[in-house]
């Protein structure tokens, strides 16, 4: 299942529902139409979940998903505890499993990639629901259910990288500033969007 | 030693200390509603207080400071108003999302910091002169960051609570709020 692909189901399925990405599926989303309730967790490796987290506490009437990596997650993976014991009923957690870190550019091997079962991980933190998906007709057809149930609800997608691009004929690639400022800006994106007021109290 | 602490020693620290509901009732005035934390040794008696549920503040338990500073920028993305209750370690411990939150997003957190490992004798002193490096490293730290702070060493600095919050929100960025001692029950 290719990335993009996976993001065009989840994203016809989000209806009015505040979205939290980073790493590949945010290099996916940014090939679909913009949507003003869309943030990018950037450059913060494994910030997304407990960003969503604190979306779908905020804004109970309105499901949050998050659309994280599998590296990301096993960096702050204490994360699936903070959100299992808050119990977002509206938090809907897909993890785009590669296995892979810097896929597309040096795709180097996630640690546990081959033996750490995140599905697992998320049932014994407490998730109310947890499965693995590898087929994009699957993921289809189960996305209805995913969202009938009740959250914090744990989706590991099962992606295909990309080869490398980096090397000898491509050695680096620099940062853009956008990349810095993004998430700042579009939090006050959702902010704006959302009606919310940054008054000053005290 | 003083009469005073003759007749309890540690009565005699109990002026740098800030009681837990003094300091709720600031975190409403600044019209905070939302606490996300990694518990603090110093502040237990206002953990206890928030952990009550009589407080009125919401409280997100967090199990690392990377977390309760990335929940919050959640939670202000959903329009709370937020205060990240932490230790000096803790701080040390999450400064990567506080640089892309906080700085580099230009997310208002206001951060709570207990002095864990201050040393009695330096009560009343300089932070800064303490000879526990987890404690004097703090401000200089915040220095470089860029974060504006306030001290909390006493009941004649509540005022502080309102002045960090007011910076963090003003200056569309971090502030904190150093508490020096035990907060009292």
């Amino acid at each position: 299942m290719k990335t993009l692909d996976a993001c065009k189901i989840l994203d016809a399925h989000r209806g009015d529902a505040i979205v939290v990405c980073t790493m590949g599926a945010m290099n996916a989303l940014d090939k679909l139409p913009l949507n003003p309730l869309t943030m990018a967790c950037v450059p913060l490796m494994g910030g997304a979940a407990s960003i969503g987290l604190g979306l779908a506490l905020a804004r109970p009437e309105r499901k949050v998903f998050v659309f994280d990596g599998d590296a990301s997650l096993l960096m702050e993976l204490g994360g699936l505890v903070t959100i299992s014991h808050a119990r977002p009923k509206n938090l809907f957690h897909f993890v785009f499993n590669n296995s892979i870190q810097f896929a597309g550019l040096g795709n180097l091997e996630t640690p546990g990639a081959r033996s750490a079962d995140l599905v697992a991980m998320a049932k014994a933190c407490g998730y109310e629901a947890a499965q693995r998906i590898d087929a994009l007709d699957d993921l289809e057809s189960r996305m209805k259910g995913i969202l009938a149930g009740p959250g914090p609800s744990f989706v590991e997608v099962v992606v295909e990288y990309d080869a490398p691009t980096l090397g000898t004929e491509n050695p680096a690639v620099e940062m853009t500033d956008e990349r810095f400022t993004r998430m700042g800006d579009e939090i006050r994106r959702i902010r704006h969007h959302l009606g919310c007021e940054a008054a000053v109290t005290a | 030693m003083s009469a005073l602490a003759k007749e309890n020693p540690m009565k005699q620290f109990s002026k740098h200390s800030v009681s837990a509901q003094a300091m709720v009732d600031a975190f409403k005035r600044c019209g905070i509603d939302y606490v996300t934390t990694v518990p603090d040794m110093v502040q237990i008696a206002l953990h206890q207080l928030l952990n009550s549920g009589v407080s009125g503040l919401n409280v997100v338990h967090c199990t690392t400071e990377d977390q309760a500073i990335e929940v919050a920028g959640g939670l202000y993305a959903g329009g709370k108003n937020v205060a990240v209750i932490v230790q000096n370690q803790g701080l040390y411990a999450g400064i990567n999302s506080l640089r892309a939150l906080g700085l580099d997003s230009k997310v208002p957190l206001l951060f709570v910091i207990g002095q864990f490992g201050r040393e009695f004798s330096n009560l009343g002193g300089n932070p800064r002169d303490s000879k526990r490096r987890v404690v004097f490293m703090l401000e200089p730290l915040l220095e470089t960051l860029g974060v504006p702070y306030w001290r909390l060493e006493g009941p004649d600095d509540m005022g502080n609570v309102e002045a960090a919050w007011k910076s963090s929100r003003e200056r569309s960025g971090p502030a904190a709020l150093i508490v020096g001692h035990f907060v009292g029950w």
